[in-house]
Formats: C-alpha cells, structure tokens, sequence
C-alpha cells in the first residue's frame, strides 16, 4: 500500500447561523483506509463529509484531497459518493439513471459492472419511485462506485434499512475495500464502525474527540477485564498489581479491570493457581460513551470557570 | 454539453405525454379559434391574415414549450439531484446549455404541427425561403424563453413551477400581442406590449412574411433580451450552485 494521503482537513470550522457545527477538526486519511466517522447526530459529521467534498466552503481551514481542491479531485473522477437521501431522480428508471451517470464520468466502469456489483442488476428497467429504501441504497452505491473512484465516500449509508440488507451491503462494500479503495464512512452505527473499519474517528460537539482503530478506543477508556477462577486469591495483592484499576469477586471467581492486561496475565499464570481465564474488551459502545461523557464532563467544568 | 444527458432527458420527456400533448394543442387549438375561422383571402398590406395568426400561434407554441423546461429543473433541484450533479465532473454550463437545447427540441412539435396545419388546412402559400426564415426564426425565438424558464425553475419549487409558468406564459403572450396583435387593442397596449420580448420576437418572425424580409430592429431586441435573460438564468444558476 501506498502512503499517498487521500484527503487531508486541517483547522476547518464551520458556523450555520449560531450553530458552530464544526470546531477545528484536523483530519489525515492516507490511501488505502476505511475510516468510520462516528458520532451522534449533531455531532458534525455530515459537514464535515460536505465540506470534504467541496458542497460546504469552510469558514476556516483547508481541505486537500488528493493534493488539490475537492473541486478537482471530483472533476477527475478520484471521488465516488453515496449521500444520505435524495440526489436521485425519482421518474427515471434504474438502467436510465446509471447509464447517465456513467455519461458524466471520465472513466465509468460498466453499466453492467456496476449494477451487478450492487446486486440490482434484476431493477434495471424498474422506476426509481417504486423501489423500497434498501433498494435504492443499492443504486446509490453503485452510482458511487461508476467512477471507478480512488475514494469512497459514504454517509450513513445503511440508514433505513434493515438488517439483512445491512448485511449485504457491507459485503457489497467489502469487496471494493478489498480492491484498496479507500472509504470514509459516517454512521451512528456502533458495530458498523467496530466491525467494517481499520479507524473509528469519533466527533462530538463539532470536534474529533477519539482517533484510532476500534481496539485502541475500546482500550483507551477501560482497558480490559480479566476473568479468571482463582481459588483462595489475595485480593489485596491483586490490586496493588500494577495496573489494576479494581478487583471483584464472586465466590472463586475473580474480576479484574486492568490497563495492562498482559502483564496482569503473565503474573496470574506465573503466580497464582488461575484457570479458566477470559480476557474480554468493554465493547465500543461503552468506550463512545465514557469519551463523550468524558468531553462532556470537561465542556461543564470549563463552562463553570468561565461563570 | 452533454450528450448522454440530452438523451436521457429526451426519454423522460417522451414518457411524459402529457406536457408533450399540451405543449402541441394549446397553440393548436389557438390556432384553429383564431386562425382558420379568418377568410382566405383576408390581408394586410399584402400579407394573408391567416399567415399572420399562424405565425404568432407557432411562436406561441414554441415560446410556451421552451418555457415548460423549468418544471424540469425545478423537479431536479427539489430532488437533491443537483447536489448529485456536482459530486460529478459535469461543468455547470454544460448543465445549462443541455437545458437550453432541450428547450429548443421542446419547440418543434408545437411549431412544426402548427406550420403543417397552416399549410395543408389554412392554404397558406409561402416561398420555400419564407417557410425557412419563418420556422428558423419562430424556433430560434425560443431562445429568451428558454432562459426565462431556466430562472422559473431556480426560483420555484415543483408544486408551484407548473401555475407560475403557465400564467407567466399566458401573460407574456397576450400582452405581447402573440394572440390577438396589439394593432387591434387601444394604443396603450402597444406600448405595453413592446416591453415583452414575445412582442419582438413575434414581430421578427411575422416580418419574415412581408415584402421587406426580417426587421432587424426587432431581431435586435429579440438578441438583446436572450442576452440579458440568459445571464440572469446563468446568475441564478451560480447562487443556486453555491448554495450548500
């Protein structure tokens, strides 16, 4: 892989009326990475998506991709997009509006390419209108996929639909990964982004808040938990291991928060008579949440200063 | 311009028969009224009277349907689509001069079955150059329309671009003397009548009929309002493609 970098956000703001919807977000995404952009709505996802593509002008900052303007990339055909709704046109026909799309392209791949990458390749001569949610996504995405794009972007791309066609899209989307594009995708969606994503970059209130892959956000927050049986165990010599963060047990067996899970478990297997040992990580979930909280906690103090 | 957008609009414009049909009867039917209920052998100053009611009809015709292309745009915008259009390498006048040709291909069926119904049921004779001079200018006509539906349909939404254009069309060709020439209104209508470009553009293509050939004057103002009208369209273009 290369180490060419995709797109490159650096200082960008942006203020709709009294709303700063984003607050200085600095954003490097090198060739060849799936990045999940997640947060909860409002967080500012979306216009940072839209200022990446050059549809919002930022207020401050500068947005590279591929080295040029957004403007540019696109006019080459180096960006391919799914939007979230809309951007379709609902009177013509599947085959109609891809073969049109294709027309605006440089390089299109294949009509027929495209719809049989997308799985649609059976609605062709069917009207937009008349396709439920999931299917239109699908057109979406081979709309995005035409131009045979260096970068994908994609924003919350599965919303609507339900699980199984979820499911499908991701393998749709799997297999271009798999083809070293590179793809920044907005989602709320936890697991999509612990499950499709090399990096999970996390907003909040118009900021990035967490910046890593799935595992080292997880473990940034609360590390991991050992569980093991540990019959007759020195409680108070566990948690002074370094380390430790706390001890719980239930009959013989013992819960142990721990920052560093590894030398916790060198020290369980060579000192004591620990068996059955589990080490889990808290879930994606429960790190989002303690970081936000976290943010949040931090935004009140420095309100109260400032009162 | 774009071709595979040209054609992909031409297809959804076929499907939509009703615009089309419209788009041909209301002139025709105008015509049918006012035109061939008029004596053969009427004339002005040596030109048939039915020539003349055939000719503002045509203009009629084609002026309203280069102006229905803004129910077109207007459906695009409401839809999101042009956010589409610029995640794509297609140039903003691209956009533009697709619509306006489009326009102008909207123009042809009324004209030519106005053209043909003068021929064949108002026994209109006219030199093979005259026809010509006539269907070129009738149709090029279209053009200021063109660029006043493109502003129509930036400025409206899709549930009110159909009654703005049609009352739009409607004022504009009565007060331009394209359904009953000024001549025959009191005076203050020929001076209301001149600030339409459908006056002018209705005085070019009947001046094809007289002796004299085309008013140049008239011709002139017709450039003048495409002009003026089309950087307008081309403004509202740009502040709509601006906008987030």
């Amino acid at each position: 892989m290369t180490t060419t970098t995709a797109v490159s956000l650096r200082g960008v703001t942006k203020k709709y009326a009294d709303v700063q919807a984003v607050a200085g977000v600095d954003l490097t995404i090198r060739a060849g990475e799936v990045v999940a952009l997640l947060g909860p709505n409002g967080a500012g996802k979306s216009t940072t998506i839209e200022m990446l593509l050059g549809l919002v002008k930022p207020d401050q900052g500068t947005v590279q991709v591929y080295g040029g303007t957004p403007t540019d990339a696109i006019a080459q055909g180096q960006v391919g997009v799914m939007l979230q709704s809309g951007g379709i046109i609902e009177d013509a026909k599947v085959g109609e509006l891809l073969n049109l799309v294709a027309g605006l392209h440089n390089d299109p791949m294949p009509v027929e390419e495209a719809l049989e990458r997308a799985g649609i390749a059976d609605l062709t001569k069917r009207t937009m209108k008349g396709l439920s949610g999931g299917q239109k996504q699908r057109v979406r995405f081979a709309m995005a996929i035409i131009p045979q794009p260096d970068l994908i972007v994609l924003d919350e791309p599965t919303t609507g639909m339900d699980v199984e066609s979820r499911r499908d899209f991701w393998a749709s989307m799997h297999a271009e990964t798999a083809r070293g594009r590179t793809v920044l995708f907005a989602t709320h969606y936890l697991e999509e982004a612990d499950s499709y994503a090399d990096r999970v970059v996390l907003m909040r209130n118009g900021k990035v808040v967490a910046d890593g892959t799935a595992a080292q956000i997880k473990a940034s927050v609360s590390g991991r938990t050992i569980r093991a049986t540990i019959p007759g165990a020195d409680l108070a010599a566990l948690a002074s291991l370094p380390g430790v963060r706390n001890v719980e047990t239930r009959g013989d067996v013992v819960l142990l928060q721990c920052a560093d899970s590894d030398s916790t478990l060198r020290h369980l297997l060579g000192n004591t008579k620990a068996h059955d040992i589990e080490v889990t990580s808290a879930d994606l979930e429960d790190a989002v949440l303690a970081i936000t909280d976290q943010n949040k906690a931090d935004q009140n103090k420095a309100q109260e200063t400032l009162a | 311009m774009n071709r595979d957008y040209l054609i992909f609009d031409i297809r959804r414009t076929l499907r939509n028969r009703r615009v089309l049909i419209f788009s041909i009867l209301m002139p025709l039917v105008l015509f049918l009224i006012f035109g061939l209920t008029i004596p053969q052998d009427a004339n002005e100053a040596g030109i048939s009277a039915i020539a003349y009611v055939m000719v503002s009809m045509a203009m009629f015709g084609s002026m309203s349907a280069a102006m229905s292309s803004g129910g077109v745009i207007a459906a695009e915008r409401d839809g999101g689509w042009n956010r589409t259009l610029r995640l794509t390498p297609l140039k903003p006048q691209a956009y533009v001069v697709n619509k306006v040709i489009l326009s102008l291909l909207l123009a042809v069926p009324p004209l030519l079955v106005v053209f043909v119904t003068g021929m064949v049921f108002g026994h209109v004779h006219l030199s093979a150059t005259q026809w010509l001079t006539v269907a070129l200018v009738s149709w090029l006509g279209a053009l200021p329309f063109a660029a006043i539906g493109l502003v129509i349909g930036y400025i409206a939404k899709p549930d009110s671009v159909q009654p703005i254009t049609g009352l739009s069309t409607m004022l504009i060709a009565a007060f331009g003397g394209l359904w009953l020439p000024v001549d025959q209104m009191p005076s203050i209508m020929k001076h209301i009548a001149q600030v339409t470009p459908a006056y002018w553009t209705g005085q070019t293509s009947r001046s094809a009929l007289t002796a004299s050939g085309v008013d140049t004057h008239a011709l002139l103002v017709v450039i003048g309002w495409t002009v003026v009208l089309g950087l307008i369209g081309l403004r509202r273009y740009r502040a709509d493609t601006a906008r987030a």
